[in-house]
């Protein structure tokens, strides 16, 4: 390929930040010894996976001890679901239909196990219904589980308020932030959430590493047994260099959040306008709700959407589907499908932008991506 | 050699990987793809066949090791239709079918053809052990591959003939050892892979578990019906005729008195034709569904004709040509014409076409 490749897949994966790969080859090397360990090596771990912790938890308005370090974003959200439910026995959970599949697969492991499960609903641009959350309130659930934002279609869900109804309430509120955190604010003192989850490798840190806020007096029981460590809650040899690449990561994410949220925002927003003006019938998804910054979904009909996605990398463009199963064939979104987007409408494509996304590239996937479309159509017209 | 842009059909089995491989070796443009013809989680074993996980996650570790472009195209819902369906249906009505004819000529090649030219691919190529060549007026024409014992000719017949000029085959001057001592140089996580035998989407290796699934144990075609003789006489009893194919001695019970073999089946009244080996034998065949790679023959003209995997191909004649239908003459008595099997017609080397054998 002469021209350099474009990756609009952001909210998949990033590019690790160069700080935070130093850092962690650093931290590999030179603090070695294991935190338990009483002797230098152990207190140097120790002291390298506190300070990660300390700083990780002042991005986030948090409390050092009421961050868990966990083994990702799916990690984070299993802990929370089934670590609160699992001291209830028998007690109700609900999410919204539009969970990522960590969250909305263990709810439904939950209901497996016997606990009764209120899926709540989204309205057309995705946003959950407060009614719907009112209403399984009722029930008094271990665990309301609403998302910060969106994945696929980057829907901002309304968490000031469904946390105050929790909390009113007197019901657990979690919400997975691992596509919000470093695009929007999310900070644990200005919103009235008790466990949020957050995974490194969508903001410039290592893939692998992620963690659950827990706040104060929220009870979970873990699920991974042993040490002790993570105050209990997540047993094993902690990740010192990964939980160091992950703060540091999210401190710069956090800094540059204003003005890179404004900046991909700018770019999404010509994205749109310019695939609302080249591509017939194209339809953004929740284009009225308010959206992550970094994250257009649009739907196109008349055309295959896994040879959209390969024709796209020919050209050197990446990007995803709605969702794609581990064998990278295609299948239904449960998001659009929740939101009442009709099969009719086509297949989903979602373009998310991040750190390296330029101006430059937009138009270029502006001259491609209408121009594949047209030739997909008239392939299938043909 | 002329330079194209290659897309090739991987599999994740051995054959379609060196494919690709020497592909890539002659300088070729080449973009893999896997068609996910099923979900191999309904089957609850996979990994068992190339169709599966597995396989979709070998081929991409070989298209990476080639350095080249790899997609998964989701093909199951036309699979379904065109393959499983037809293949559960032929079962139903009394009849043998090939579903790997079925899958060539009607998904997977043009399937691929269609999305190859949206990835700027010109050409399709396979694992298949075929060759392509060219008559003396210079049209494409299908071959047999070299290895007699490998050729999979008898089964791409049903490809559509516009199709010819943009098929690639580069196995088909090669044996089975020289394919895998290729994967092995170039050190294909494939390279050692099992041969698979089984129908794709049988990962049992029994299809009678996918008729039970997909029509119910209750099917009138599961049900046991009488074992008949060919003048009428009940003989025993069977426990569903597609369960039986023709030539088949198994599964009749003993004390007959002589050795019996299925003739074939009836569908309406649900019985089984058994008789003997002398019975089985047949000198003609009604082919019907014709698809044609090459000029038709013309009434009397001699060809060879395969009318089964493996079987050898046999002279025979066109007796006949009516509307969708021909009539051929064996020169030598089969045994075990099956309806529902393909046919296939030969001059020489040359895949002249085929069609499905007609009761």
């Amino acid at each position: 390929m002469s021209r350099q490749p474009i990756y609009l897949d952001h909210a998949a994966s990033t590019p690790l930040r160069a700080e935070a790969g130093e850092a962690m080859l650093r931290v590999m090397s030179e603090c070695f010894g294991n935190p338990s360990s009483v002797h230098r090596w152990g207190r140097a771990g120790r002291a390298a996976l506190e300070r990660a912790r300390e700083r990780f938890a002042a991005a986030i308005g948090a409390e050092p001890a009421e961050v868990v370090f966990t083994r990702g974003g799916t990690e984070a959200d299993n802990l929370a679901l089934l670590g609160a439910a699992r001291l209830v026995p028998g007690c109700a959970v609900a999410c919204s239909a539009v969970e990522h599949k960590a969250v909305l697969t263990t709810a439904h492991a939950l209901a497996g196990e016997g606990h009764a499960l209120h899926v709540l609903p989204v309205d057309g641009e995705g946003i959950v219904r407060l009614d719907a959350v009112s209403a399984a309130l009722t029930e008094r659930p271990a665990i309301i589980s609403v998302m910060w934002a969106n994945n696929e279609v980057g829907a901002v869900q309304p968490v000031e308020q469904v946390g105050a109804l929790c909390r009113q309430a007197g019901v657990a509120f979690h919400s997975d932030a691992v596509q919000a955190f470093g695009k929007l604010e999310v900070r644990v003192d200005r919103t009235p959430v008790d466990l949020l989850s957050f995974s490194g490798h969508k903001f410039g840190g290592p893939r692998g590493v992620g963690a659950l806020y827990v706040r104060h007096r929220t009870w979970l029981a873990p699920l991974i047994h042993g040490g002790g460590q993570e105050r209990g809650l997540r047993a094993g040899t902690e990740d010192v260099a990964g939980a160091v690449a992950f703060a540091l990561a999210a401190e710069m994410a956090e800094a540059e959040r204003d003005w890179e949220a404004a900046r991909l925002g700018g770019l999404r927003d010509r994205l749109e306008a310019g695939l609302r003006a080249r591509v017939p019938e194209l339809a953004v998804n929740a284009a009225g709700a308010p959206r992550l910054p970094h994250v257009c979904s649009v739907s196109v009909p008349g055309v295959e959407g896994g040879l959209l996605l390969a024709a796209l990398d020919v050209e050197g463009i990446g990007v995803s589907a709605g969702s794609a199963c581990s064998s990278g064939a295609l299948g239904v979104s449960h998001v659009l499908t929740a939101m009442g987007v009709s099969p009719g409408s086509g297949p989903a494509v979602r373009f998310s932008l991040g750190r390296t996304t330029t101006a430059e590239e937009v138009e270029r996937v502006l001259e491609a991506f209408p121009a594949l479309v047209g030739q997909l159509r008239e392939m299938a017209a043909a | 050699m002329e330079k194209r842009s290659v897309l090739v059909a991987m599999s994740g089995g051995v054959d379609s990987s060196v494919a690709a491989a020497l592909l890539v070796e002659q300088g070729h443009r080449v973009v893999g793809v896997t068609m996910k013809t099923f979900c191999y989680q309904d089957t609850g074993s996979h990994g068992k066949t190339c169709c599966g996980l597995d396989g979709i996650l070998d081929a991409k570790r070989v298209a990476d090791v080639l350095g080249i472009d790899h997609y998964v195209f989701d093909v199951e819902r036309e699979f379904t239709r065109d393959v499983i369906d037809d293949f559960v249906q032929e079962y139903a009505a009394g009849r043998t079918p090939n579903p790997c004819v079925r899958c060539n000529g009607n998904t997977k090649f043009r399937d691929l053809l269609r999305r190859g030219r949206m990835l700027g691919c010109d050409a399709i190529a396979t694992g298949h052990y075929a060759r392509m060549g060219v008559d003396a007026a210079g049209n494409p024409v299908l071959l047999r591959a070299v290895d007699a014992k490998k050729d999979q000719s008898y089964f791409l017949w049903a490809l559509p003939p516009e199709m010819l000029p943009q098929l690639v085959f580069p196995l088909g001057e090669m044996t089975k050892p020289e394919v895998r001592g290729i994967a092995r140089r170039l050190g294909l996580v494939t390279a050692e892979k099992p041969e698979s035998m089984e129908i794709c989407f049988v990962p049992s290796g029994n299809y009678v578990d996918v008729l039970e699934q997909r029509l119910g144990a209750g099917h009138p075609s599961l049900a046991p019906g009488a074992l008949v003789t060919a003048d009428g006489e009940v003989v025993g009893e069977h426990d569903g005729f597609a369960r039986y194919t023709i030539g088949q001695r198994k599964g009749l019970g003993g004390g007959h008195g002589q050795r019996l073999y299925v003739l074939g089946s009836r569908p309406s009244t649900r019985e089984v034709v058994v008789g003997t080996k002398e019975q089985l034998a047949r000198c003609d065949v009604r082919i019907a569904e014709l698809n044609w790679l090459a000029t038709p023959p013309s009434a009397g003209a001699p060809v060879q004709v395969q009318i089964r995997h493996r079987a050898p191909a046999v002279p025979a004649r066109v007796s006949a040509a009516e509307d969708g239908f021909i009539h051929l003459d064996l020169d030598v008595p089969q045994s075990a014409v099956t309806p529902g099997q393909s046919a296939v017609l030969f001059d020489g080397d040359i895949v002249l076409g085929g069609g499905r054998i007609a009761a």
